[in-house]
């Protein structure tokens, strides 16, 4: 907004164009400051990684006295964490596809058509946003064990999937919204069927959207303790919040172990952050072309 | 528009199998745990049907209320901080420049930490013995203002809702941005027509056009702020003396460590019900102003 | 262009469709769930053939990276080697989802052979729910090894006479005071072995800025655990809390349990807790009292565990402990502290055949002499008659362990109390540190334990 103030404030009084630009300056330094608010702790978990746990009390705030490379190397070992790693990784990129997906279509189904139960269907969505996931915990193992479909990837990728999906179809239905129905209009005429339109028009549209689903399920899926905790029982197929969560044992946390592995395992999320930041804003090019 | 058949194919495809998925995962074991509310079961062994008996008594439970006021006062603070803020914040970052991008990642930073880590940042600022918070108050000579802040019951609920906004800020920024990417051309234009500026841009032309995915907002913060559970947990653990305690927190209590699934299984079953009464009155509320 | 990204749909919707199936076939693979051994081992054992191994499951929580779950873990190994016949599925579970995870195949009747299980209500309500079954074949094959379990170590797991459902691997001593003498020499205040000494010093350090006692109640177990039962057992004696949280002739409204509050109220009212206690965790306050801001601390044995691996020698150097003072007047045994037979680990009802065979032989592995020993050599104390090796462990669980050999030792609260009844007195004592009454803590608590015992 201010950005904008300033240029469209060209021909005023000097004064006042100076008055704007200090306020813009103002807000500037605020969002700094607002910035290294939210980043401190990110900063304070990598400095806190290389401490020893004396260190860590000692001086909560400080570098740390001696760098121990030894908490990463020994979390990693310890908490199997390599392989921890892939297993999340795998279920993380395989929900947050299936998310997509069925979640996108869905959306456009919802959001362009009219047909009999759609109310109803809506409805029973937004249910899907209200349910608190511990009390589904017993119902879940008991079903799965039926399905057999415990102990397996699938136990993880398909609840992931279905937990995440209301929140999928209604951000991509309040984004579809805006998207104008006469594009859709001048494809038919072209005699394009339906799935065309949806994949070669409508997808890419979305791709602000569909990077910002991608980001809140990847963050979700990759941080889930419960489901983890207890759908999974082979060693090899268990994913990385059990890892980060084995030295703490109700009496006393090693945190020079966990923060260790808390840093390890915060890198890939940033990651995938920054990648789909360019994604939600590589969107806004193909939409001004667009417009 | 197009022939109805093809549509119906396309729409029963695009549809049902993330229909079938919800129904099964999700859908199924609602009910199924409204089920065993209405049994006084401990989580183990032989459980005894007893109708409403377990709602029965929520009605009458001191701390199941107590745990409401408290979650109200999440989505309270939650809708007047974090949609607000992320709002602001997405207006002033819209343009991709190097410094907008950065301060976006930073905003979005506190979300990509574990809770663990956020719950003792946060402890330590509100320690009692040498938090932060308590420094800067007695630095700016306010020390009767100074308190142990999460053990306090009159301002810890307050003490604990900050945190929760501020690690929340950030998807909701990111929801804003693609929402105002998607329409960004046309505002200008729009606000061209109506030589509209500043505020009243904001108010007459942005916020319509994006008025849909500001009240999926609304619906993502209420249902959030209703199942909060994983802050509290870390910073109070529901305490002192229950006076943090959410819902959530009551009912994961009552499911695995006291024995009493049944009643659990009821509370879970409450907070769906509430959860849908306040956002069907959201949905009344922002239909009217969008028309008004 | 176009095309391009239609066909990056349907090689979306491929992958997924592939990775659906990739799950399905894993499951078919090897998956199968850890708790069907049960049956399967037991076919064995019918037909006597012997190259299919015998199967066992068993969840512990011996997760971390302390000397005691290496320790523990090293014997589990050990006995995977000892026994190639048997195929162990010995999953290490983190400590804070353990409860919530067993709680969740109970409910679904899906217990792993063996798990491990906390004395109380933890192990009581399995057994009630009719998920566990006795082990007392093992210690009565081992009579040696039965008898050098010290008095009470089988008492919370005596589910019903002359039946033993596990053998302890651990103690838990729950209410030693420690103190730190270089404060207690500095301001020359007399080690308090009375009340009134105990109110004595807490107004001394308070006068010179040092806090009297460190707590970090932020989990709210920890002032039960650790100080009023041990209060409670001075004031009250042994015999009318058993038969309180029996429910028979005894109620938590008695006047001497108001009473036994009414001292912690006392300790709350002078101040000897640092301020916030109540959102300050264990370890935080344990930190806070080993870096000489507190002259005292009521912890329990895991405290020694905690500091080995968190504080130096030199930091441990004056700490020394003792037992809580005496209260004026009261009924209980004053050298005693709170404690008991720790978890151990408990035989599924599911379980027959050779799988149990393979059962009951790991459970003597962990809990055995040799474990036995080995475990209290980790800083970590065991309720088993043993000798240590002085050098291999710290100089204060040294000390520690040398004052728990001298004294009495009497009930855990929550060892005793219904899960729902302990949850309201360690709601009740964080309610005291605020403006909570005892009369008012005392009723909660008598309600929840009465509609908890009486069906």
């Amino acid at each position: 907004m201010e950005t904008n103030a300033t240029t469209t404030g060209s021909a005023k009084l000097p004064a006042v164009k100076l008055a704007l630009r200090a306020g813009g300056g103002l807000v500037k330094l605020l969002l700094i400051v607002y910035a290294v608010l939210t980043l401190y702790p990110l900063y304070w978990l990598f400095i806190s990684a290389f401490k020893t746990n004396q260190d860590f009390f000692n001086r909560p705030y400080g570098l740390p006295h001696a760098w121990m490379k030894e908490n990463i190397v020994r979390a990693w070992e310890l908490g199997n964490m390599g392989r921890a790693m892939f297993n999340s990784a795998f279920v993380t990129v395989a929900a947050v596809l299936l998310t997509i997906v069925l979640g996108v279509l869905a959306a456009y189904a919802l959001s362009r058509f009219d047909f009999r139960f759609k109310k109803a269907i809506v409805a029973l969505f937004l249910a899907g946003l209200l349910i608190p996931i511990h009390s589904t915990l017993v119902p879940l193992f008991i079903m799965m064990r039926k399905l057999h479909l415990l102990d397996t990837y699938g136990a993880l990728i398909l609840p992931y999937t279905a937990f995440e999906l209301p929140i999928a179809i209604f951000l991509a239905m309040a984004y579809m919204a805006s998207i104008p129905r006469e594009i859709e209009e001048a494809a038919m005429i072209d005699g394009s069927g339906w799935w065309r339109i949806f994949g070669s028009l409508i997808l890419p549209l979305c791709k602000p959207i569909v990077a910002t689903i991608a980001i809140l399920g990847f963050l979700r899926f990759w941080n889930d303790f419960s489901f983890a905790l207890v759908f999974i029982n082979t060693q090899s197929l268990k994913t990385l919040p059990l890892s980060l969560s084995l030295f703490s044992d109700g009496f006393g946390t090693d945190y020079a172990l966990t923060m260790g592995a808390m840093a390890i395992a915060v890198i890939p999320t940033i990651v995938i952050y920054l990648l789909m930041q360019e994604q939600i804003m590589k969107g806004m090019v193909a939409g001004s072309v667009k417009g | 528009m197009a022939p109805a058949v093809r549509s119906r194919g396309f729409i029963a495809l695009a549809l049902l199998p993330a229909l079938l998925l919800f129904l099964v995962f999700v859908i199924v074991p609602i009910f199924w745990s409204a089920y065993y509310g209405l049994f006084d079961w401990k989580g183990l062994g032989s459980a005894k049907f007893i109708g409403l008996g377990n709602y029965e008594e929520i009605l009458q439970d001191e701390i199941f209320w107590r745990a409401l006021k408290n979650n109200l006062i999440l989505v309270a603070s939650s809708i007047a901080g974090q949609i607000p803020i992320a709002l602001l914040l997405a207006l002033l970052l819209l343009r991709n420049t190097l410094f907008s991008r950065f301060i976006r990642s930073a905003v979005f930073m506190p979300m990509v930490l574990s809770t663990v880590v956020v719950g003792l940042i946060w402890g330590y600022i509100y320690h009692p013995q040498f938090g932060l918070a308590n420094a800067v108050l007695e630095w700016l000579g306010l020390e009767s203002w100074t308190r142990a802040w999460l053990s306090d019951p009159k301002v810890n609920m307050l003490a604990v809702s900050i945190p929760i906004n501020w690690s929340n800020v950030g998807p909701y920024l990111i929801i804003f941005i693609a929402a105002l990417q998607n329409i960004s051309s046309e505002i200008d234009d729009a606000a061209k027509i109506d030589g509209a500026v500043g505020w009243r841009k904001l108010i007459s032309v942005t916020l319509p056009m994006i008025w849909g995915t500001v009240v999926v907002s609304l619906v993502l913060c209420i249902s959030g702020s209703l199942k909060a559970f994983d802050h509290v947990i870390v910073m109070t653990g529901g305490g002192p003396a229950q006076s943090t305690e959410l819902l959530a927190t009551y009912m994961y209590n009552n499911t695995f460590d006291v024995y009493r699934y049944g009643y659990g299984s009821a509370v879970s079953t409450m907070i769906i019900v509430i959860s849908a009464l306040l956002i069907g009155l959201q949905y009344a509320l922002t239909g009217r102003k969008k028309e008004g | 262009m176009k095309k391009s990204q239609a066909s990056r749909v349907g090689v979306t919707l491929a992958l997924a469709s592939m990775m659906l199936a990739a799950c399905g076939g894993n499951n078919e693979g090897g998956g199968a769930n850890g708790n069907a051994p049960a049956p399967e081992a037991s076919g064995n054992n019918g037909n006597g053939a012997k190259q299919e191994k015998v199967k066992l499951t068993l969840w512990h929580n011996f997760a971390g990276d302390d000397l005691r779950a290496k320790t523990v873990r090293s014997f589990i190994d050990q006995f995977k080697q000892d026994n190639p016949d048997v195929e162990l599925d010995a999953q290490a579970i983190p400590p804070d989802g353990y409860r919530q995870r067993l709680a969740t195949v109970a409910a679904a009747n899906e217990m792993p052979d063996l798990s491990f299980v906390y004395a109380g209500s933890h192990s009581t309500e399995l057994y009630k729910a009719g998920l566990l079954q006795p082990i007392t074949e093992l210690t009565d094959a081992n009579p040696e090894w039965k008898g050098k379990f010290l008095p009470g170590a089988f008492d919370p797991y005596t589910f019903e006479p002359n039946q033993i459902y596990t053998a302890p691997l651990g103690m838990s001593a729950t209410s030693i005071l420690y103190y730190n003498t270089s404060l207690f020499e500095k301001y020359s205040v007399k080690v308090p072995t009375t009340w009134d000494e105990m109110l004595a010093a807490i107004k001394t350090f308070n006068d010179h800025g040092i806090t009297p006692i460190a707590l970090g109640n932020k989990a709210p177990w920890v002032a039960q655990s650790t100080i009023i039962g041990s209060l409670a057992d001075r004031v009250t004696g042994t015999e009318w809390f058993k038969n309180a949280a029996a429910q028979k002739d005894a109620k938590f409204t008695d006047p001497q349990f108001v009473e036994a509050l009414g001292y912690f109220k006392q300790l709350v009212d002078n101040k000897a807790f640092q301020e916030g206690a109540n959102s300050i965790d264990n370890t935080q306050a344990e930190q806070y009292f080993i870096q000489g801001n507190a002259a005292m601390m009521v912890s329990g044995a895991w405290t020694l565990t905690n500091l080995a691996a968190a504080a130096s020698e030199e930091q441990m150097k004056p700490i020394d402990v003792t037992v809580l003072p005496a209260i004026p007047g009261g009924k209980g045994d004053a050298n005693s502290i709170t404690g008991g037979a720790g978890g151990g680990l408990a035989l599924s009802s599911r379980t027959t055949g050779a799988a149990k065979e393979a059962a009951l032989k790991l459970i003597y592995t962990l809990s055995g002499p040799e474990a036995q020993k080995a475990i209290a050599e980790s800083n970590s104390m065991v309720m088993y008659d043993t000798e240590i090796d002085q050098s291999k462990v710290t100089s204060l669980y040294y000390k520690a362990f040398n004052l728990v050999k001298k004294t009495g030792i009497t009930p855990v609260y929550d060892a005793i109390l219904s899960a729902e009844g302990a949850e309201a007195l360690n709601n009740g004592l964080q309610e005291l540190m605020m403006d909570g009454k005892p009369e008012d803590v005392a009723q909660k608590v008598q309600d929840a334990q009465a509609r908890s015992v009486t069906p």
